[in-house]
């Protein structure tokens, strides 16, 4: 059944998407482990595209919030508004009350904004002035953001960043990828293409089998061991948190259960890592300035090679 | 009475035979390093037989990748791929060990021993 929703997902998001299957891949595995997905990427490279195609081609509710300097914690969470009709306050949803919100380029909005998707990222709910809503299930943020803007931005924070399960980036396309974005480009291309390949019973029946993926004692300590690394790696200042262990463990199991087996692999834990831990580590300027190497990727792949998986 | 050629000829040929057998075993031998009585120990032994003979994997290593990297130097896999999904299941998954053939898996693991053989003598390597 996992592999089944994947090819539909995959196929029907490569509609319109040229070359972008492992992102989608991604962004589903993260959906079905409850996470939230930061896609990274200059502009043009079809994050935007792939997230509007991602949410249409699943039968779910979808907003989209474009993050301006101006935007305001009322914009996104919605609030009280007084009624001139019935002379109340009623509480007015913002758009996060949907299934999968589009958090389009999210650093350009102030960290006011950023925190008050904070609650809703976090404990699936919003409070405001103490009154607290349940968000509808499943509920997703993907939120883009451009890497080498650096005026007028408001990178997001550790505390933030941790919030997403996984950071896709999304890289220019090989040449054969960009041919075969031009051709597909030739004829006009619409999203209204995309059907709805996969309904939210499925979704849901499916998220729910996420949990009885079996991770042996062996798997966990392979992932204890692997976190202790990252604390212990002395060019990194911020090694993996608990939490972040915890969210690659989920996106594991999802793995696993989209690869059809009901048991994750070390190659499972080893494969998502990147993607999970890599934008909440720290690299040391110190140590940066000493000639090692400032890209935490780098760092994280000498680590992954360093810690022995259960074999 | 056999003449002296004859007999120096027999054992010529005698010495041929047998130098010829000796060194065959010893090459069977050699070639054929491991020989696992179940999957465990199959696993077992190709993961030893990898570290020897592709020293410059790395430790943290896992089974698809050295099945990817195997593959990528021309070593037949498919035999072991199989036994690889039942021995995963049974190690991760909690299922019962599988009755499988794991001599794939051995073959691997003498191919291997054989490269290393071979490589001692300035043979063939696994290579990246």
């Amino acid at each position: 059944m996992g592999a089944d929703i994947r090819d539909r997902v995959v196929a029907e998001v490569g509609k319109v998407v040229v070359g972008r299957e492992k992102e989608t891949d991604l962004i589903l595995t993260c959906l079905l482990a409850r996470g939230h997905v930061l896609l990274e990427g200059v502009p043009g490279v079809s994050k935007t595209l792939v997230a509007n195609a991602f949410a249409r081609c699943l039968g779910l509710q979808f907003r989209r919030v474009q993050f301006t300097p101006d935007i305001l914690p009322l914009d996104i969470i919605g609030g009280f508004i007084f009624n001139l009709k019935d002379r109340e306050f009623e509480f007015r949803r913002g758009p996060v009350f949907t299934n999968i919100l589009l958090a389009d380029e999210i650093n350009r909005a102030p960290p006011k904004v950023q925190s008050a998707l904070l609650e809703s990222m976090q404990e699936f709910q919003v409070t405001v002035e103490g009154r607290t809503e349940k968000l509808p299930s499943p509920f997703m943020v993907i939120a883009t953001q451009n890497p080498m803007e650096f005026e007028g931005v408001y990178p997001l924070l550790e505390g933030q960043l941790d919030r997403f399960m996984v950071k896709v980036s999304f890289g220019y396309p090989t040449p054969e990828v960009e041919a075969g974005i031009l051709k597909r480009n030739l004829s006009s291309m619409d999203l209204g293409d995309v059907r709805t390949v996969v309904t939210a019973a499925e979704l849901d029946a499916m998220a729910r089998e996420v949990d009885s993926v079996t991770v042996s004692d062996e798997v966990l300590a392979y992932l204890a061991r692997m976190a202790e690394a990252t604390r212990k790696e002395s060019s990194l200042v911020l090694g993996a948190s608990p939490r972040a262990m915890v969210q690659l463990l989920h996106c594991a199991r999802a793995r696993a259960l989209l690869d059809g087996r009901n048991y994750v692999t070390p190659h499972d834990v080893k494969t998502l890592a990147g993607e999970v831990l890599t934008h909440r580590l720290s690299v040391d300027r110190a140590a940066a300035l000493k000639g090692v190497s400032r890209n935490p990727e780098a760092i994280l792949t000498a680590i992954l090679d360093r810690v022995e998986p259960p074999r | 009475m056999l003449s002296n050629e004859l007999v120096v000829g027999a054992l010529l040929a005698l010495n041929v035979v047998l130098y010829a057998s000796l060194a065959f075993l010893a090459l069977r031998l050699r070639r054929r390093k491991f020989a696992p009585s179940n999957l465990m120990e199959a696993f077992g032994d190709l993961e030893l037989a990898l570290k020897e003979a592709v020293p410059d994997l790395p430790s943290g290593f896992t089974w698809e990748e050295a099945v990817a990297r195997l593959r990528s130097s021309g070593v037949r896999t498919e035999g072991m791929e199989g036994a690889l999904k039942g021995y995963e299941a049974y190690r991760y998954g909690g299922a019962p060990l599988p009755d499988l053939d794991y001599r794939g898996v051995a073959d691997v693991a003498n191919t291997l021993g054989g490269t290393t053989a071979g490589k001692r003598a300035g043979g063939a390597s696994i290579g990246r």
